[in-house]
């Protein structure tokens, strides 16, 4: 079944168009995040899907039938807020019990179903307290608490974590993920930019940029097979490496000239037209290892980041531009200024065209 | 990094030209308050005192606390001035916060066309001088059958103090993040709701501020009261008590205490809520 569809929409700010035409389906009870750098129109998308924003032509259908002019309230849509967005004169109950008491829900009922969600929430033994007197983590459970108590459809977050400090913030992403178990016929939409939140949460990510969908997948989806440079150097940190390089035999497999020098071959076919063509290659920092052998490139150390469990070694390879990444083991014995080989598994290795469409 | 022990017990060393200056500053502070406040004293004290004595010893307490020019000065018309100047400032004030309060939401927090052309209109409107429109106002209050009425100076001090208070609202409704309205509209509220549950005790500290603003305005307010009225029954206390002056003039023991009456009602308000004024007109401004 269908949760959520958008057909060609489209958003403009006077003569600006900031979202050209989005085309997704979002299956009932998925999660999907929208992820993408600031100004990729993630969250204009999503207070358009809310009703906060008007779309300017395409259309919006949730559970089969067309929004576009319903207001925000008859959706079946429930919001949380970057800011939280709590009301400061009302308690927390009151916060929660808001909308229901707009809505003329039975006193029992209301009191029913709050007193649910702060169980849930934890937040039962501070109903009586104002928005003031709560922590972040509090407040932003307050914030979801009275999305809960909507009963929505489509649950929405703008942002959810971003105010929060690193260790509540991973604390209540695993709060969310919970919620997101207990509620399996609820549709979410997560915004974010934060690449772990979208890949620790996410049935499927979307990835925007400029308001253009870039790719839609499942996280390892867009990890293992991004379907172009911005996908492969947006999805995973550190970054992807990308060397440029160029195309010197094809067939079923295929002979790529590195920037530094070295030849390698990719187990992919590639048409003979692409002969000669300059391509980017790209290989992350995890499938890079030390080289028994000459392996693919080398370098001289410039920087180690010694993480404990790994290290994040930073080479410096002669004719290519910034340091390439390497994830070793924590207890390899390396340091700054030696000369070290990579390998790297070829399965591993991703190219991508001079437009920066993957072609293997 | 070093630290001072400082001994338990023990006071901080006093600088002498701190004690000084704090010195110097409370003078001046009790000063200013005495400027401010032997006159209406003086003026209350003068009620009680016979006219003979506020003459011969004008700076003396009165030879006999008796509230017989208190009595005197109800019963010449300050009753009526003071039932005048009660309804018109209450209906006023309420007329003018709740149309500005409204008008500032709509200012602030709807879409329309043309929107800062009408902020100029309603803003520009603290532009406007009384006494240029003075004489046209005439003719329409006249003409409405307004003129000698309360209604005529409910209608002008709220017509002409909206601006001024929606200027007010408009700037610290502009502080309130939009999180919440939108938040609210997606809890289902209509517009009236968002406005009424959410905005307003949100500016709670503004609505007060410029509650008591307003008050203040109407309660001494002058020149539209003397031209739009001309009955006793129809004054209020600043056109009421010149014409008590003008008639009762040689017995100025009764004036004190038809002005100690008609002051007492502003003092106490300001005395009892100068803190929610002074906050809400700091917290308008710059936040």
């Amino acid at each position: 079944m269908v949760g959520l569809t958008l057909k060609q929409v489209r958003k403009n700010y006077g003569n600006m168009e900031v979202l050209h035409g989005i085309d997704l389906d979002i299956k009932s009870g998925e999660f999907i995040a929208f992820v993408g750098p600031s100004g990729c129109g993630k969250s204009t998308l999503l207070r358009s899907i809310a009703g906060l924003e008007d779309i300017s032509s395409g259309e919006l259908y949730i559970d089969g039938a067309l929004m576009n002019y319903v207001p925000p309230s008859k959706r079946g849509i429930a919001m949380v807020f970057q800011s939280y967005a709590l009301y400061p004169h009302m308690t927390v109950f009151e916060n929660m019990a808001f909308g229901m008491r707009i809505a003329r829900v039975n006193k029992a009922e209301i009191n029913r179903r709050v007193r649910q969600a702060a169980d849930i929430l934890q937040l039962t033994d501070y109903l009586d307290r104002y928005p003031k007197a709560l922590s972040g983590g509090q407040r932003q459970r307050v914030a979801i608490g009275r999305a809960i108590v909507r009963d929505p459809k489509v649950f929405l977050f703008d942002e959810p974590l971003s105010n929060l400090d690193a260790a509540l913030r991973v604390a209540t992403r695993i709060e969310i993920a919970k919620l997101k178990q207990s509620m399996p016929g609820t549709t979410m939409i997560y915004v974010t930019h934060d690449q772990v939140e979208a890949m620790t949460l996410a049935d499927r990510i979307v990835v925007l940029r400029g308001g253009d969908i870039e790719q839609i997948g499942s996280p390892l989806d867009l990890y293992r097979h991004p379907a172009n440079l911005f996908v492969a150097r947006f999805i995973g940190s550190p970054a992807m490496n990308i060397v440029p390089a160029v195309i010197e035999a094809t067939g079923e497999q295929t002979l790529v000239l590195l920037a530094s020098g070295e030849r390698v071959a990719v187990p992919v076919s590639t048409p003979s037209g692409l002969k000669s063509a300059p391509v980017h290659f790209g290989v992350r920092p995890e499938d890079l290892r030390l080289a028994e052998g000459s392996g693919i490139f080398g370098g001289r150390i410039s920087l180690i980041e010694q993480l404990g469990e790994v290290q994040l070694v930073y080479l410096d390879v002669e004719k290519v531009d910034g340091p390439i990444i390497v994830k070793l083991p924590g207890t390899e014995v390396i340091h700054v200024g030696d000369v070290i080989r990579l390998d790297v598994d070829p399965q591993r290795i991703r190219l991508f065209d001079s437009g920066g469409m993957s072609v293997a | 990094m070093s630290t001072v022990a400082i001994p338990v017990g023990a006071r901080p060393a006093r600088n002498p030209w701190v004690m000084l200056g704090k010195g110097f500053l409370m003078a001046l502070l009790v000063s200013a308050g005495v400027l401010v406040l032997y006159p209406l004293i003086w003026m209350a004290l003068g009620g009680f005192k016979s006219n003979s004595q506020i003459f011969s010893d004008p700076f003396a307490l009165p030879n006999r606390w008796s509230f017989d020019n208190y009595v005197a000065a109800w019963n010449l018309g300050v009753r009526n001035f003071l039932f005048s100047s009660l309804l018109v400032t209450i209906v006023s004030t309420i007329t003018t916060v709740f149309i500005s309060a409204w008008t500032a939401y709509g200012l602030t927090r709807t879409k329309m066309f043309g929107k800062p052309v009408i902020v100029g209109f309603v803003l520009g409107g603290m532009m406007l001088s009384p006494t240029v429109a003075l004489v046209p106002l005439v003719q329409m209050m006249q003409s409405l059958g307004l003129y000698n009425t309360h209604w005529a100076l409910i209608i002008l001090y709220t017509a002409f103090r909206v601006p001024f208070t929606t200027f007010l609202i408009r700037a610290y409704m502009l502080d309130l993040p939009r999180d919440l309205d939108e938040a609210a509209m997606i809890d289902g509220a209509s517009e009236g709701q968002i406005f009424r549950k959410v905005m307003l005790p949100l500016c709670r500290s503004i609505i007060v501020s410029c509650i008591i603003l307003h008050i203040l305005f109407a309660w001494n307010e002058y020149l539209f009261a003397m031209i739009f009225t001309n009955q006793i029954d129809v004054q209020t206390l600043p056109v009421g008590l010149t014409s008590l002056m003008a008639k009762h003039g040689t017995n100025y023991a009764e004036v004190f205490a038809a002005m100690t009456i008609s002051a007492l009602p502003i003092v106490l308000i300001f005395f009892f809520t100068q803190r929610y004024f002074i906050r809400g007109l700091t917290e308008g401004i710059g936040k």
